[in-house]
């Protein structure tokens, strides 16, 4: 069967509301509307208006209830819409997602998701185009995850929200109208599991989210030229399957991380910091990273697109390595 | 008589029991023994017992950095409370939350936040969850005035009123958010219940003196609520008889209006109450108090003698 990603997210959900009374949905424009991205599309209608509820603008309360509501029983997949609102509700996130079951002693679960749309989308501007990620990473407690395609989409939110631990999960923008044969049955990913999108032999690219996509494409330009890229999709950041990465690069001895948010603290610091640590010596050249500009990204298409990494972008920082 | 004797002396009793808690964290904060901060809530007992006494088992309560012992009325041990404010491995959380963490979800008590203000929206999911799965519960979420003016509050109340969750909003008004006092920094005289109207929401004022007045009032708005009306306001005006934390010599009041407000004492004027209308005499009190001083004691002895948790424990409730 052939579905979006956003039908993915649609059906990954409804179907665990199907299976447990406790899920239910809420946040910005997620009845009537069906998301703004048409992702919670068709559950008002199957489910009604006490499990699928549209709220006021309030991350803060969005979030912050949903934490209280998953700890008293229930299960909330709760939407703030784009990413960048996320930090309207930080404190919330940050917080009391990542620490209040650590902080708070054991019979505390909370079984919640926080969906968001992320990432630049030509034109969106500086506050509406964030991938945010790298900030949530730093915070010790919360489950992150970032698919990359339809298949992992679907098959990761339902193991989100089938999770006792809270968790932050980002649906890229460019990714919604994406299409993919998936499978009709119920089938559910293993959260902190990284998947090798492409085998390779001479150099490691970690790449996240939609930028699996740019690195799947410049892996293919450098296929022509001789160089074997294994193309490695965390999937999960928070927790990072370390293993899978140190793996493959143990196995290349080259790498390059590449992410959509800005260069400075973002995941391919924490990362190359990482794999140098933990496997020098497995190194032939420094692990280098692509990422955006350090600059607030602009509404301008030109000068957008100076700004986020693409194919040639990626395949320029492999070949240095050589 | 309006109230049952064996309710007002258990009020009484628990009046005292956390008066005497929060005298006691005093006590041995001074002697070194708490390794975070404490912030007595000494004068704003009645305030979070009175409420609490129109509670039923398995409602929710949501406290404050404040009168933490208020816990207590909750069925949380002192023995447990004393651990957790000492960090140690018998505490609520083992020693990783501390005085402003205790949480027990067995008992509905769901926690606070550190970061005030926040814990106003888990409030409000808790009812949430309640009305969801119809269980006839009811959240009891406490503020002080300071921490109204933080957006989270405003965006947690508007939701409650919105989706009609049964919570009862207490704000414990004790004229200072730290040292900035009510007239810089508060719009309203009732930072609670005069912005109660702007939700929709019914509200009442009361003063913290009067321990009867807090129950009347918080008893005919949790009937409200468990009628199916949605939230309520219940404002309590208090006084901080001392610092916001102690070691701060409130050199920002005067200490004329302090001494005065001492004076409006909720546990003096409840045991004059009890006295004069026979519920309880001299002897029962003496014994209550010396009960009292002997759990608390206890307590201290049992959070002292606790172990303190293994340093391998560390990563023990981290889940990502």
């Amino acid at each position: 069967m052939k579905e979006s990603f956003a039908q993915a997210i649609s059906a990954a959900i409804s179907e665990e509301m199907r299976r447990d009374d406790t899920v239910l949905v809420y946040g910005e424009d997620v009845a009537e509307m069906g998301g703004i991205f048409c992702a919670t599309k068709g559950i008002l209608e199957e489910f009604g208006p006490k499990r699928c509820i549209s709220t006021p603008i309030s991350e803060g309360a969005i979030v912050g209830s949903a934490i209280g509501a998953a700890m008293t029983g229930l299960r909330p997949c709760v939407e703030l819409m784009y990413s960048d609102f996320q930090l309207v509700a930080f404190n919330e996130l940050f917080h009391s997602c990542g620490k209040w079951r650590y902080l708070h002693g054991e019979g505390y679960r909370l079984p919640l998701v926080v969906r968001c749309a992320s990432g630049y989308s030509f034109g969106a501007g500086a506050e509406h185009s964030n991938t945010f990620e790298c900030l949530f990473n730093h915070a010790p407690g919360l489950t992150i995850i970032t698919p990359s395609n339809v298949y992992d989409a679907k098959g990761l939110l339902k193991a989100a929200i089938r999770s006792d631990n809270p968790v932050l999960f980002f649906e890229h923008k460019q990714l919604y109208k994406t299409k993919m044969e998936i499978p009709e049955e119920d089938y559910v990913l293993p959260i902190g599991k990284a998947d090798i999108k492409r085998q390779g032999t001479d150099v490691t690219v970690i790449a996240v989210g939609l930028m699996v996509q740019k690195a799947l494409e410049a892996a293919d330009k450098l296929a022509a030229e001789g160089i074997s890229c294994e193309v490695l999709d965390p999937r999960t950041i928070a927790p990072f399957d370390k293993e899978a990465a140190l793996q493959s690069v143990s196995k290349t001895h080259r790498c390059v991380i590449v992410e959509e948010s800005n260069l400075r603290g973002g995941l391919g610091a924490e990362w190359a910091s990482m794999i140098q640590e933990e496997i020098f010596d497995e190194l032939d050249a420094p692990v280098k990273r692509v990422a955006s500009l350090d600059v607030p990204l602009p509404y301008n298409l030109g000068l957008e697109a100076r700004a986020v990494p693409n194919p040639d972008k990626i395949v320029a920082a492999v070949k240095a390595l050589f | 008589m309006k109230y049952s004797e064996k309710m007002v002396a258990d009020l009484y009793k628990e009046l005292l029991s956390v008066r005497m808690a929060e005298e006691k964290l005093v006590e041995i904060y001074a002697l070194g023994k708490v390794p975070g901060h404490i912030h007595s809530g000494v004068g704003e007992e009645a305030a979070y017992i009175a409420p609490l006494m129109t509670r039923n088992e398995n409602d929710y309560y949501k406290g404050t950095h404040r009168v933490v012992s208020a816990v207590h009325a909750t069925g949380v041990t002192f023995n447990e409370i004393f651990a957790e404010i000492l960090a140690k491995e018998t505490g609520t959380s083992h020693g990783r939350g501390g005085v402003n963490h205790i949480a027990r979800m067995d008992k509905g008590v769901i926690g606070t936040a550190g970061s005030l203000g926040v814990d106003t929206e888990v409030a409000i999911g808790a009812a949430l969850s309640a009305k969801y799965l119809e269980n006839g519960r009811i959240v009891y979420c406490y503020n002080g005035d300071g921490t109204h003016s933080r957006g989270n509050v405003h965006e947690a109340m508007n939701m409650a009123a919105i989706w009609k969750l049964p919570v009862l909003f207490i704000c414990d008004d004790n004229q200072f958010a730290i040292s900035a006092n009510h007239a810089n920094t508060i719009s309203v005289p009732n930072p609670g219940a005069d912005r109660a109207a702007g939700y929709g929401m019914p509200a009442r004022v009361v003063h913290g003196d009067d321990a009867l007045a807090v129950y009347d009032a918080a008893k005919e708005l949790t009937d409200y609520i468990r009628a199916g009306n949605g939230p309520a306001v219940l404002e309590v005006k208090c006084y901080r008889w001392r610092g916001h934390f102690e070691g701060d010599q409130c050199a920002y009041r005067d200490k004329e209006i302090t001494e005065e407000e001492h004076k409006k004492d909720c546990v003096a004027n409840l045991e004059k109450y009890v006295l004069d209308n026979g519920i309880l005499n001299a002897e029962d009190i003496e014994l209550m108090r010396r009960e009292i001083a002997l759990e608390l004691d206890q307590a201290v002895e049992f959070a002292e003698t606790s172990p303190e948790p293994d340093p391998d424990s560390i990563f023990d409730g981290l889940y990502a």
